[in-house]
């Protein structure tokens, strides 16, 4: 006959259904798989938590853990976009000007031009993706490497910015009399939890579903891990890496939005730095940037440690410089780990 | 595993797959020249020539890889283009085995073989449990101990030779392309190859097959052509056939060319 497929193996695939946690184990690897470890994030945010605490008691009070999250929730959904980007094997730089741009711009729309603001949230999260699709165009189609692109993104869009308010932060009460954000309710909270805590978790829930469980996330996963191989299977390439600079510019004007709405104003400087520690994030979270392999899930615990560490800094009263040493430090780690170097198993 | 059939010879019915006048160039070289060759279906056509003959060229223009300069495809007797590898495989039902064997090193067996090609589950989703289940079935057929789930960073040279023709065989091509099968595989895994290509052959399957190895080719063929500087310049039937012969045909005919 000739080689036709029953549709389904009658051998194994089925296990016997076996007790509670070995089930939870085997959901947990088919979210995560076998090839995308998070183990090593897992255990680095512990020991975060635990040197913490030994430092500073005061770290695991509920109301100090509830601000950490809060505080991270901005750059634990813009490290998902970049997990997208970094999967690739590209790279996005201009995150942070995407999220205070996009701020400025949805305030300007709100405050100034009195827009409303279903039509406004839409227009940035619209023009977000816009941009992000140029920028995946000229990195895809015209062959720019994404650091130059992205580094142009990076400039470009603090200047815009400046720009939106003549380099003067946008609040409601920037007019007279004050024009509250009608975005201001996604700062709130529900059932006592903060709705931009619940947002943060939906998108590292999606970012990972779809990373994993859907061919689009495959496809990402083997162009960074084999472009040719991939074009051979007959992939669109072009299209797949436009696509994660899309994904990328639309959860960096999320995270704008949240950003505006938590501060109750947007600054030209807001998020300054942000970019490279969500690229820290990522390779913290253990994808290499070669791209192929890792999860969403790795990338935002990885946001989480650097958020632990900054908010250990607040604690301690010490100078905001020193997060900027551990972001270096966690990039060289980062660095070595991407190299093969010694912390590699 | 399959009921034994008698599988179609070459009866002189309407080739598979046929190319005519073929030409294609690089730059001042002719890397196929004006080529035509009938392939039918349930054969193993080799393809020998020295280095430069132009016999990867050839299966690139028939994967879609390349796109020849002039000449036409015909496909069960009827004229077609190949654009794509893409369409190549699915229209035509053509899969290419290169010879570097590129595969994404971080995707497991399963993930490889169906890329581009993925069973769904509620139309958004990858189905994990039909695809592995079926790669497990399809590499348990083909003998081989390969594992769905083991990364394709882990598998030997064989191995990946071995999960590249099973991908043919998962999709059910008519035509398997392989492009030096046995070079890059040691001696005993070589014969797992051989094997697999003789159970393409006995499930009717068309081979056609590029090797510097004229032993493994000899073992396997059942016709052979003759590249010579981009031109076919013999078919033989592999009857009775020796390395000799074949050294003989491949450049015994180069010393009676101009140039």
């Amino acid at each position: 006959m000739p080689l036709t497929l029953r549709a389904e193996s009658a051998s194994g695939e089925r296990a016997a259904p076996a007790a509670p946690w070995a089930r939870l184990r085997q959901l947990t690897r088919l979210v995560l798989g076998r090839e995308g470890s998070v183990r090593r994030p897992v255990a680095f945010l512990v020991l975060a938590v635990i040197i913490a605490t030994i430092i500073t008691p005061d770290f695991v009070r509920p109301a100090n853990l509830d601000s950490l999250l809060v505080n991270s929730s901005f750059l634990v959904v813009i490290a998902v976009g970049e997990a997208f980007v970094i999967v690739v094997g590209s790279i996005d730089l201009g995150v942070e000007s995407l999220l205070a741009s996009f701020g400025m711009i949805l305030a300007w729309l709100t405050v100034f031009h009195a827009v409303p603001t279903g039509l406004a949230l839409a227009a940035t999260l619209a023009g977000a993706l816009l941009v992000g699709l140029f920028v995946g165009f000229l990195v895809a189609k015209v062959h720019i490497p994404s650091f130059v692109v992205t580094l142009g993104v990076y400039w470009g869009f603090r200047g815009i910015a400046l720009l939106a308010n003549g380099g003067q932060y946008i609040s409601p009460s920037s007019v007279s009399p004050a024009r509250p954000f009608g975005f201001a309710g996604i700062a709130g909270s529900s059932a006592g939890v903060s709705n931009l805590i619940i947002v943060a978790f939906c998108v590292v829930v999606a970012g990972q579903v779809v990373l994993s469980l859907t061919p689009f996330g495959l496809w990402l996963r083997s162009i960074g891990s084999n472009e040719q191989a991939a074009r051979r299977s007959g992939l669109q390439a072009d299209m797949l890496k436009m696509s994660v600079f899309a994904i990328s510019a639309v959860l960096a004007a999320l995270a704008g939005i949240m950003f505006t709405a938590w501060q109750g104003s947007i600054y030209p400087d807001s998020a300054t730095g942000y970019s490279l520690q969500a690229i820290a994030a990522v390779i913290l979270g253990g994808i290499p940037f070669t791209g192929g392999r890792g999860t969403v899930v790795g990338a935002a615990l990885g946001a989480l440690l650097i958020g632990v560490i900054n908010d250990l800094i607040v604690l301690l009263g010490l100078p905001a410089l020193y997060e900027y040493i551990f972001v270096a430090v966690v990039l060289l780690v980062a660095g070595m780990q991407a190299r093969g170097g010694p912390l590699v198993k | 595993m399959g009921r034994t059939e008698a599988t179609a010879r070459q009866d002189g019915a309407v080739p598979v797959l046929s190319v005519r006048r073929l030409v294609k160039r690089f730059g001042a070289v002719t890397a196929i020249d004006d080529v035509t060759l009938d392939v039918y279906r349930g054969e193993v056509l080799g393809i020998v020539g020295d280095n430069g003959a132009g016999k990867s060229t050839f299966l690139s223009l028939l994967s879609g890889y390349h796109h020849p300069d002039s000449g036409e495809f015909r496909y069960h007797g009827a004229p077609v283009r190949i654009t794509s590898p893409a369409q190549s495989r699915r229209e035509l039902g053509i899969e290419m085995v290169y010879q570097d064997l590129a595969m994404s090193p971080d995707l497991t067996v399963w993930q490889n073989l169906f890329l581009g090609e993925e069973r769904r589950r509620w139309r958004l989703f990858l189905d994990r449990r039909g695809m592995r289940g079926q790669a497990r079935e399809v590499l348990e057929r083909m003998r081989t101990k390969i594992r769905p789930d083991d990364l394709a960073s882990d598998l030997s040279g064989g191995e990946r030779q071995l999960v590249a023709v099973a991908r043919g065989v998962l999709f059910d091509r008519d035509i398997i392309l392989l492009d030096e099968p046995t070079a890059a595989v040691s001696v005993a895994k070589a014969e797992d190859v051989l094997s697999t290509i003789r159970d393409l052959h006995a499930h009717g399957k068309t081979v056609i097959l590029i090797s510097h190895r004229l032993e493994d080719v000899l073992a396997v063929c059942t016709r052979i052509a003759v590249f010579v500087t981009g031109r076919l310049e013999h078919v033989v039937k592999n009857d009775g056939l020796t390395a000799e012969d074949l050294i003989h045909l491949m450049f015994g005919s180069r010393a009676g060319r101009p140039g």
